[in-house]
């Protein structure tokens, strides 16, 4: 186990050095550079010039003859090996601190989005399994079909049309209400009000969540529904299922005890991928409901051309998949004792 | 009964003087930064407003000066020396108090390289000083050769040219008057979230939720106007439909930079109040005079008068865009010449007779370029080129509408040879001609149409030194002339920016400059 872990946590780390370098040269080949996007109108060429020689953007980026030494990549690589992710260009404010101040909104965000996709994806991936091919399946199906084909910025411009703007019962965007502010302890609005004992701010954080939650949480919750009714339909014809059943034992009981649990290995992994997914940062539906996550801010970046922050955030996105994905492995050893890690 | 009546009179006369409450403002984004003179954005500027004061101030709704955290300016004759007369009395919220040495701290922070409080080693450029001031110490491009202490209260600008309009740069929304002490404690970290950012505002700064809002509370001792509300949060809402959502959902108070089709949304709502902003822009079409076909003034002007300017602008702005045939917005019409006609001809007939006149009987094809993003003065770039490409094809010139990356586009405009025709406009910084003129004409002109003659280089010089209105009028007329007769940027529109409030939002007075502070503002009869 131990020594699987170490491999793990080796590939990982050359998955990470890999990205850094294709995300550096990327944003680089990206059209239009930092200096002209933030002048805007003002972008003389004299302008520009003087503002990238500023920022150190008229370097070489990998590769300098005449000095190893002097290219942007080099000098990144010096500042990521001391742990420094680098300050924004726009904002000048160091990446590592805009990570830390947004990943508890998008952890909030992609807790509420998994809990919505599971709570609805799952029941109604049993229920179709259990009606294969009655009305139930096709609705539940259809419904599926519908929840992975809906871009997430129509739906999330949806939801807040008929949610927030015609029957006004939920906030359009934004995560507390204005005149509701307490010092955050975790930075996650829902756990800090608890915390503190404030429940107008509990009931305002989880209701800005709602929204969001379930645009977020549609494609997810539809990939769910799908794998776990085609998991437990295997499950389902086994022998140790019809054996069970032979056996006199009630449908519910057989069911829940013999069919669930080894249905759930597959939807185990697909969980899995998406809370990578959804912890790098939800940025279209971020971006829409004002959500100052890891998203929406990388959103900003891209658009800005803001090289530090796309890179931190890309990079920082990578390792939260991969990490995820190296706890769901792990996991699987638990859930099933076939598994070795030999 | 009598003891009835009279403290119901007065529970009556404390509800109509009771201020207070929260004012929410929906912002367009995060300011990049609440360190004044080191941003360009107008998200920073607004809550900078709030938090700083400027030595000089904008009368509401214009660009006219008036006094701000100086009381008076005088110069000498050729506009070389400037000396401003400070307030008195006036303590930064940190309870610093506000002086010469104050004011000559934040210059030298802007302009001087070397000061040692100016944290350029953490990447800071102050750019926007720059951009105004022509340069930094130690460049000859730089206009500003001293500031010195005459006194407590009193410091003296000593310039390398005649800048007659000095007090507006040096008042504009860029440049709050910081405290030391503050800047001085919180270092390179000043003006980020997790500072502390200290000025003599109506406003004092109380918190900024990194991505989400920013809050400031009404400062107690303020020396002008004190605030009518408690405090304001400013919500940072990128998407604008969302921003319209947001105010008439009631979750915000107002807001600006709405999509000019939310007029129409806002005048079918009996909650809230569209708000049109003046005029600081213009929006441009501009002719390559290095394209063989527009290099003949006979062809630009056949362009200028191909297309149905008026038609256009009520299509797409509605009562929110005007047209003329200047390059300046309304509020400058003094610089305007008489001899320009109030708007360029549409006459597609006499178009085509030029083009003929000038060799092209059957027209020619031609590159025109629209930008991808919606900007304040042109919001829906496509549709619009598509309108005037419609109407030159009616005239015999074949259009074929091209775009790029906003980024890309900006720079390549600047490239030789440049774009043939393409769209940009401008947004005005401080109320001179100069600072719409400069940026396309003059020495620091955009390189984007091979057109820039000596003339105006020489005319705008003169512009810059010219004393008082009626001398700098006589100066731009004359630059409006030869720009209007070059026919090489033809002006479609000076647009309003659309601000949307609730009914109950009384006192907001939006500046043509982009930033106005809230203390005048009330919210009586908000739930």
């Amino acid at each position: 186990m131990t020594a699987f872990i170490l491999r793990r946590l080796f590939r990982t780390l050359t998955v990470l050095i890999g990205v850094t370098i294709v995300v550096f040269g990327f944003v680089r080949l990206i059209p239009g550079d930092p200096a002209v996007v933030m002048l805007g109108e003002r972008a003389n060429p004299q302008v520009a010039a003087a503002f990238r020689e500023r920022l150190g953007l008229n370097k070489p980026i990998f590769f300098n003859f005449a000095a190893p030494a002097d290219t942007q990549f080099v000098r990144y690589v010096q500042q990521l090996s001391k742990g420094d992710l680098g300050q924004g260009i726009k904002s000048q404010i160091p990446v590592a601190d805009e990570l830390r101040s947004r990943f508890p909104a998008t952890v909030e965000l992609a807790i509420g989005a998994l809990l919505f996709a599971l709570l609805v994806g799952m029941p109604a991936g049993i229920i179709a399994a259990l009606n294969r091919n009655k009305p139930l399946d096709n609705i539940a199906m259809t419904i599926s079909l519908v929840g992975v084909s809906m871009p997430i910025f129509w739906l999330g411009l949806l939801l807040v049309y008929f949610f927030a703007v015609q029957l006004p019962w939920l906030p359009p965007s934004g995560r507390l209400d204005p005149t509701i502010n307490f010092d955050s302890i975790t930075g996650m609005n829902v756990l800090d009000s608890i915390l503190k004992g404030r429940l107008d701010g509990l009931g305002s954080a989880l209701k800005h969540l709602i929204l969001p939650s379930i645009a977020l949480g549609t494609i997810p919750m539809a990939i769910i529904a799908r794998i776990t009714r085609s998991s437990m339909l295997e499950v389902l014809s086994q022998d140790y299922v019809r054996t069970a059943t032979a056996k006199g034992l009630n449908q519910r009981s057989v069911i829940l005890k013999h069919a669930l649990r080894n249905a759930l290995l597959p939807v185990v992994t697909v969980i899995g991928l998406q809370i990578g997914l959804l912890l790098g940062g939800a940025i279209l539906t971020e971006s829409i409901f004002s959500w100052p996550g890891i998203g929406s801010w990388l959103y900003q970046g891209i658009f800005e051309r803001d090289y530090p922050v796309i890179q931190g955030g890309v990079i920082f996105g990578a390792l939260v998949f991969s990490v995820v994905n190296l706890l769901i492995d792990i996991s699987y050893a638990f859930l099933d004792p076939r598994i070795h890690y030999s | 009964m009598k003891r009835i009546a009279i403290s119901a009179a007065l529970a009556l006369s404390s509800v109509a003087f009771a201020a207070g409450g929260t004012l929410v403002y929906g912002s367009g984004g995060q300011p990049v930064s609440l360190e004044s003179g080191n941003i360009t954005d107008g998200n920073s500027i607004i809550v900078q407003r709030q938090i700083y004061d400027t030595l000089v101030d904008f009368a509401d709704g214009s660009t006219k000066p008036i006094p701000g955290l100086a009381t008076r300016w005088t110069s000498n004759k050729d506009a070389t020396e400037w000396t401003f007369t400070l307030r008195k009395n006036v303590k930064f919220t940190d309870g610093t108090p506000f002086n010469a040495d104050a004011v000559i701290f934040n210059v030298n922070r802007w302009w001087d390289p070397k000061f040692e409080f100016g944290y350029r080693d953490s990447g800071k450029t102050y750019e926007i000083w720059g951009q105004l001031m022509g340069g930094y110490k130690g460049e000859a491009s730089g206009f500003l050769k001293s500031v010195t202490k005459v006194n407590d209260y009193s410091v003296k600008f000593t310039l390398t040219s005649p800048v007659t309009v000095f007090p507006d740069l040096i008042g504009s929304g860029y440049f709050g008057i910081a405290s030391p002490t503050a800047i001085k404690a919180q270092g390179e970290k000043y003006g980020t979230p997790a500072s502390k950012p200290v000025g003599t505002g109506p406003f004092v700064f109380d918190s900024w939720k990194t991505g989400d809002r920013i809050v400031v509370k009404a400062n107690p001792n303020y020396w002008d106007a004190k605030a009518q509300v408690d405090e304001v949060v400013f919500r940072f809402i990128t998407d604008r439909n969302q921003r319209l959502n947001e105010l008439r959902a009631g979750t915000i108070d107002f807001t600006s930079d709405l999509d000019p089709q939310a007029a129409k949304n806002m005048k079918n709502d009996a909650k809230v109040d569209a708000v049109l902003k003046p005029s600081f822009n213009v929006g441009f079409i501009s002719l390559n005079v290095r394209n063989e076909y527009l290099k003949n003034v006979k062809v630009r002007q056949a362009i200028s008068m191909a297309f149905d300017k008026k038609a256009i602008v009520e299509e797409f702005w509605g009562d929110i865009g005007t047209s003329n045939a200047s390059f300046l917005p309304p509020v400058m019409a003094w610089a305007n010449s008489k001899k320009v006609p109030a708007d360029y001809k549409y006459d597609p007939a006499a178009a085509k007779k030029l083009l003929a006149e000038a060799g092209y009987p059957n027209g020619f094809s031609l590159d025109f370029w629209y930008m991808p993003v919606s900007r304040p003065y042109f919001p829906s770039p496509k549709d619009i080129a598509e309108a005037v490409a419609a109407e030159l094809s009616g005239i015999g010139i074949k259009v074929n509408l091209k775009t790029k990356d906003w980024a890309q586009y900006l720079a390549d405009r600047n490239t030789a040879p440049g774009f043939d025709i393409y769209m940009i406009g401008w947004t005005g910084d401080y109320g001179d001609p100069d600072n719409f003129y400069s940026a396309y004409y003059g020495p620091s002109a955009s390189d984007d149409s091979g057109y820039n003659p000596k003339e105006l280089a020489d005319l705008l010089e003169q512009g810059k030194a010219a004393k008082g209105q009626a001398a700098k009028a006589k100066v731009y007329s004359k630059i409006h002339e030869i720009t209007y007769n070059a026919y090489v940027r033809i002006p479609v529109v000076h647009s309003q920016p659309l601000g949307g409030k609730a009914k109950y939002v009384k006192g907001w007075v939006p500046s043509p400059l982009g930033s106005e502070a809230f203390n005048k503002i009330t919210i009586d009869g908000k739930k």
